[in-house]
């Protein structure tokens, strides 16, 4: 965390670099933040020189080793999944769940649990398809909302805006489903000597991300080929497929992977993380297995919490595969090799890797 | 009761000048009126729509200043007398159909008043309508005093008659909203039968209509020799004279009298400008060696004198003259008895001081202390600071460095802090629309900022929908936003073509702006700028689109509002108030601004000026802590 910095340096390192993940840390905290769509700006500079907004951003100095020490205790002794307690195969053993879901239905089926076993009050969720190729937040109280928010849309939205909101009208134990950027801000903001309401999240759920699309480019790419509001599913598929599948009312629709990469935001190159790392919980896909999920367990909490739905048979799971792990393992550290040696592009220093804070030893790995 | 049904002549009244004029056209048993309102020229018609039934007369707002004149001309070719008052501007507006009536000519009494804004107090420009009158070939009247505002007026009628021709007066804010008293004259009865005979054709034969129009005006001339309007007062053999007209009488009077120079300095005050009374003026001029023009705006008076001085060179010898071409006036803005008497002073050799130092010194201890700096800015509640904040929000989300093109009305003053410095550029009704087609056909020459037009809902009527048509047949690229705040808000809120009355209050049918849009097939979305979120991501949206796109932003005048409803009390609840601090750094008070919050310096906190306040309630929805609170919600 970087002493004595606000918006106007916010603009300058982040939104006119083209870097924000709009993620939505920054947005409702205060009138001169905007987002629509998933476009951030500052309307008019608040004056103020050091800001929550530059604070919580996920793209601006982030000290990792020290968040880990406050989520974990420790920090990470593993470069390329991050701290965790155990990795296995997961599915929501209710089939609607799992066919609504994107995979293996964990995460809805974790967050409805979550909220029926009154562990949490309300979870901050990314409804996508809400008629609209832009996905919607949502501050969902009840757990029937949960699996309205199923699948992705693989476009962000500034999710973490709500939790800003919650300042305003506060609510219990909050749980919080977002992709690594997102959770990288959410722990910043837990971190912050500010009241904000993060401090009332009780559960992390991280997404697997390997990266997402910008609102206007993908929405250009699909103008006349496909009715954003038909809309029900949008899938990429294990490689070497290379595609992108568009499930409609109609009908499906594939689109070489290569047509989409111009539409990625340019943020997305310089994220170091795909597991979520900082999550209580990472939940992604497994290659080749369409209704299971990878569960990636980090702290005790989230463990005991697992183990609840185990034993009321709310999920299953299955050991994973060594070398599925592996597998993982190898795309996890690709992905920091392809952000470091982008910010290096970028900075021209190999010592100025931009947001991330990382000793000399951990981004000597990845040069 | 209106001032203009007393009937008991020989009575003095006080009133605005702008009533008397009204004043002097029911004296004339005036039939019809239009206008297009437009300060300071507004009451004037006004003033004739309240007494409009009274007196079994006709009165509308009508859409713009031209068609004001088309329509008052239409009633003096059926043998009627009508009346047209406008500010400066819209004489520009009407003199298409100026230009050319002067040639047709007309038939019953036809009296234009043209009412200028020196110094622009309340104006986009400053501008000496005096012009067109000499522009039109037509015969201009210049009222001095409040009885003259009326006499000059009822004359106006009956010399535009006996012409043939429209008669103009023109007037100055000074005049028109000031008051004195006037000596009410007979209110005649009777309304006389319409009916139209003949043709009146500008275009066939120009040249010799034009000719028969100067002789038109050499009548004028003649009747102007003789006319009451016309003065003299001062010393018989005084070798320093004064010639003013209008306003400047007053001032000129002053002066003369403050510098105790009522002995050897005369006025010869001027009613009839165009064409000038010219052998009265030789003989009024016959002694003086100096004389000092008084005027308000251009030096009109001084250069057609001088004309007349250089003709009659040989009867007046040499004249010195003063005035805005040798500096001594400026030429330029409003003048005041203190301008005119520093003239006189300057060209006396005398010392004149407006008063005591000392005095001066102390009233200026005393006052700006208490007189806190103020920018000028949009009243409390107007529904113009929400929109323009929410085209300033999607200006920088979209990141294109858009821009706002604007023209007039309350909103003009988005072009200051009122708006957030949004407009950037302002000139005339409709321009910011007709800026925008051409702006947003520039794509071809690398242009890719997207460009915003602002304009109000009366304004659309009066002169924007010709530059939309255009932006959509030219295939342009452009976002009108429509203002609309229900009615001509910066005149006093009178009725146009979507308020759902007229002139007289009566009900009248309704020309839906959104309905006027899609007719010309543009997309169009009508949005309550009071939801600030919503408004900002709609227009977001729109600015993505290509081609012509209206978003009409709909909200009444908080204004006329609240006096209709009732005002809501608005209060901040000061523990939630975080003030200075990081999430909101005084949004209310220092950003959005609005008149009705002010900052509680001594408790640090939001606080809502409730003599000021309209109870609105669009702060309650911006604060970022809900510390703003509208009772009742």
């Amino acid at each position: 965390m970087e002493a004595g910095k606000g918006p106007v340096d916010l603009e300058k390192e982040v939104l006119n670099e083209g870097l924000c993940a709009s993620c939505g840390a920054c947005v409702g905290i205060c009138p001169y933040i905007k987002v629509v769509k998933d476009r951030v700006a500052i309307i008019e500079p608040c004056g103020i020189s050091e800001g929550q907004c530059y604070d919580f951003c996920p793209r601006t100095p982030t000290d990792i080793a020290a968040l880990e020490r406050r989520i974990f205790g420790e920090e990470s002794p593993d470069s390329s999944l991050g701290s965790y307690i155990s990795i296995e195969m997961a599915q929501a053993r209710d089939s609607e769940t799992r066919s609504r879901a994107q995979y293996g239905g964990v995460v809805s089926a974790l967050v409805t649990y979550a909220m029926n076993q009154g562990e949490i009050d309300a979870a901050v969720l990314t409804r996508p398809f809400d008629g609209s190729l832009m996905p919607t937040s949502v501050m969902a109280e009840q757990s029937s909302q949960v699996l309205g928010c199923a699948g992705s849309s693989y476009i962000t939205s500034a999710t973490l805006a709500e939790l800003n909101k919650a300042t305003k009208q506060p609510r219990g134990a909050i749980g919080v489903v977002g992709i690594p950027c997102q959770v990288m801000a959410l722990r910043k903001m837990q971190a912050s000597k500010h009241e904000t309401g993060a401090k009332g999240v009780k559960l992390v759920i991280g997404l697997f991300c390997t990266w997402a699309l910008s609102y206007k480019g993908f929405n250009e790419f699909l103008k006349g080929k496909v009715d954003p509001s038909s809309i029900k599913r949008i899938d990429i598929p294990p490689p070497p497929a290379n595609i992108l599948v568009v499930h409609t009312k109609e009908g499906t629709m594939e689109f070489p992977l290569d047509e989409i990469r111009g539409s990625i935001k340019p943020t997305c190159n310089i994220c170091y993380d795909m597991t979520s790392e900082l999550a209580d919980i990472s939940v992604g896909m497994v290659e080749g297995i369409d209704d299971w999920n990878t569960l990636i367990v980090r702290t005790p909490e989230a463990k005991r919490l697992i183990d609840k739905a185990k034993q009321d048979e709310v999920i299953e799971s299955r050991p994973l595969e060594e070398s599925r792990l592996d597998h993982l393992r190898e795309a996890s550290l690709n992905k920091k090799r392809r952000a470091i040696s982008e910010i290096v592009k970028r900075t021209g220093d190999e010592k100025n890797l931009l947001y991330l804070r990382l000793s000399d030893g951990e981004s000597r790995k990845f040069l | 009761m209106s001032t203009l049904t007393v009937d008991q002549p020989g009575k003095s009244v006080l009133m605005m000048g702008n009533e008397a004029i009204a004043r002097g056209a029911i004296e004339a048993g005036v039939n019809f009126c239009a206008a297009y309102p437009g300060t300071p020229s507004t009451e004037i018609a006004e003033s004739l729509a309240r007494v409009a039934e009274h007196f079994g007369l006709y009165a509308e707002w009508s859409t713009n200043e031209i068609v004001a004149l088309e329509a008052a001309a239409a009633a003096s070719l059926a043998g009627l007398r009508a009346i047209v008052a406008m500010k400066q501007n819209g004489v520009n507006v009407c003199s298409d159909f100026l230009m050319t009536i002067s040639l047709s000519g007309t038939k019953g009494g036809l009296v234009i008043v043209a009412a200028d804004d020196p110094s622009a107090i309340s104006s986009s420009n400053e501008q000496d309508s005096r012009n067109f009158a000499k522009f039109a070939d037509l015969p201009l009247l210049e009222p001095a005093t409040f009885q003259e505002a009326k006499d000059i007026t009822k004359w106006a009628f009956e010399l535009s008659e006996k012409l043939g021709l429209p008669c103009m007066i023109r007037s100055v804010t000074r005049l028109s909203h000031s008051r004195g008293n006037v000596k009410l004259g007979e209110i005649p009865e009777g309304r006389p039968v319409a009916r139209f005979e003949g043709a009146y054709i500008a275009g066939a034969f120009v040249a010799i209509q034009h000719s028969a129009l100067h002789q038109k005006l050499e009548q004028a001339r003649e009747a102007f020799e003789e006319s009451e309007f016309n003065w003299y007062v001062g010393p018989e053999d005084a070798k320093f004279i004064i010639v003013t007209s209008g306003s400047g009488w007053f001032y000129s009077r002053e002066a003369v009298a403050a510098l105790g120079l009522g002995e050897e300095v005369g006025i010869l005050k001027i009613g009839t400008t165009w064409p000038l009374p010219e052998r009265f003026i030789i003989d009024h001029l016959r002694q003086a060696t100096e004389i000092l023009i008084v005027e308000e705006v251009d030096p009109f008076l001084e250069q057609n004198i001088k004309v007349i001085l250089s003709e009659q060179a040989k009867t007046l010898g040499p004249i010195e003259v003063y005035g805005a071409k040798s500096g001594h006036l400026p030429g330029f803005g409003d003048i005041n008895q203190d301008k005119v008497a520093r003239a006189l002073a300057s060209i006396k050799g005398l010392e004149y001081r407006t008063r005591d130092e000392v005095y001066a010194q102390r009233a200026s201890d005393l006052a700006l202390p208490i007189l806190p700096p103020r920018m000028p800015t949009v009243c409390p509640g107007c529904p113009h600071r929400a929109s323009l904040w929410a085209i300033k929000a999607a200006l920088k989300l979209d990141g294109r460095d858009g821009f706002v093109t604007g023209d007039i009305g309350c909103y003009s003053l988005g072009a200051g802090p009122a708006g957030f410095w949004q407009l950037k550029t302002l000139h005339c009704m409709g321009a910011g629309t007709g800026l925008a087609t051409g702006f947003g056909q520039l794509g071809q020459f690398g242009f890719n900022q997207p460009v915003i037009s602002v304009c109000g809902d009366s304004t659309f009527f009066h002169a924007a929908i010709p530059g939309l048509i255009n932006a959509r047949f030219n295939n342009s690229n452009l976002l009108m936003v429509i203002l609309d705040n229900g009615g001509t808000a910066m005149t006093g809120f009178q009725p146009h073509p979507s308020s759902g009355y007229d002139a007289l209050g009566r009900p009248a049918p309704v020309v839906e702006i959104e309905e006027v849009c899609k007719a010309i097939g543009v997309e169009v979305k009508v949005r309550d700028p009071f939801e600030v979120d919503q408004a900002i991501e709609d227009l977001y949206d729109m600015l993505q689109e290509d081609g012509v796109k209206v978003m009409v932003f709909r909200r009444k005048c908080y204004l006329v509002e609240s006096k209709e409803k009732g005002r809501k009390r608005v209060f901040v609840e000061p523990e939630k108030c975080i003030g200075d601090d990081c999430g909101c750094a005084r949004f209310c008070s220092r950003v959005f601004n609005c008149p009705g919050i002010i900052w509680d310096q001594e408790a640090q906190k939001a606080k809502i000026d409730e003599v000021v306040c309209t109870g609105c309630g669009v702060c309650a929805t911006l604060c970022p802590r809900g510390a703003i609170v509208v009772e009742g919600g």
